[in-house]
């Protein structure tokens, strides 16, 4: 059962990745819950993850420490957005 | 130093945002000028000390040697002068004699040593290295962060800088947090890997500074 919010979360780091990375709309509304990220998008090397990390702080309102940065919250688009759903919504 | 549009009139001078955003927004904000200029608008983009074209190395500029530069840029212009500050850009117009301060997506030099600091974490552990945010701050040699060498003294003044709040008139995404005068649809081309362009955007843009010189001048 997703908290109230999560979808508004889902769409917001959706437009991030769009935004940040310079993806079309129409490829970005088809990532789900299991698409890859991190290793899987060409666009998304270690420097584009500093920016998408801060665009989403931005549009959130949250603050992402710098040990709270693992492969595994970047592994998967649900993943990302679970993540800062986890911050955003509490 | 770039000039667009009439020789008489208001006159925009752009301040590009700090290092490696400059190069993502040139080609957006040359897109503004000739915008402005098919309004009736002149317009003017230097290169300041240690960006561009300069000769200057990067980590032989500072904050106070760009602002001063930039006041310089300006006085060389036809009256009224007003800038348009992109991003970190809006750190550097404080000194200028200026109309007016149109201050795109601005942000404190603070938010700026973040970023840079988070591009170099990404960047070390990539490269399986450590990197230790606390180190700018007692750093004696100039360090490098996102591709760019940038000197102590710089990264000790950028953590206190802030926008001048005179004259500004002060414009955001509207997928931004904070607070601004006036929101227009656009995307972050300061946060995209590669230079890349926004021509709506740009129009828009253009279109709000000619309301708001007209403003100011009346």
């Amino acid at each position: 059962m997703q908290p109230e919010g999560f979808h508004e979360v889902e769409e917001t780091v959706r437009g991030v990745l769009r935004d940040v990375l310079g993806i079309s709309a129409e490829r970005a509304a088809a990532f789900d819950e299991a698409t890859p990220l991190f290793g899987a998008l060409p666009e998304l090397d270690s420097m584009a993850v500093a920016g998408v990390l801060t665009e989403v702080e931005d549009r959130l309102g949250i603050i992402i420490e710098d040990d709270e940065v693992d492969g595994d919250m970047l592994e998967t688009f649900g993943a990302l957005v679970r993540f800062a759903a986890s911050k955003a919504l509490t | 130093m770039l000039r667009f549009g009439p020789a008489t009139g208001p006159v925009i001078v752009i301040a590009l945002p700090l290092f490696e955003e400059a190069n993502r927004t040139r080609a957006f904000a040359v897109t503004i000028l000739r915008a402005l200029a098919e309004r009736g608008i002149a317009g003017a983009l230097p290169d300041l000390p240690g960006q561009g074209e300069s000769l200057l190395p990067t980590h032989e500029t500072g904050l106070a040697k760009l602002r001063t530069a930039f006041a310089a840029a300006v006085s060389h212009l036809e009256a009224p002068a007003f800038t348009l500050a992109i991003r970190s850009g809006a750190l550097l117009d404080a000194d200028a004699t200026v109309t007016g301060r149109y201050h795109l997506s601005p942000m404190a030099g603070a938010d700026l040593r973040r970023e840079l600091a988070r591009a170099r974490q990404a960047s070390s552990r990539e490269a399986g290295e450590a990197f230790d945010p606390a180190s700018l701050d007692t750093a004696s040699e100039p360090v490098e962060l996102a591709g760019n060498l940038i000197a102590p003294a710089f990264l000790a003044d950028l953590a206190a800088a802030t926008p001048s709040s005179e004259g500004v008139r002060t414009v955001r995404l509207q997928t931004e947090a904070k607070p601004a005068d006036a929101r227009l649809p656009g995307s972050p081309l300061w946060r995209r890997a590669e230079p890349d362009n926004d021509l709506a955007f740009a129009q828009a843009v253009a279109d709000d500074i000619v309301q708001w010189v007209e403003l100011c001048a009346a």
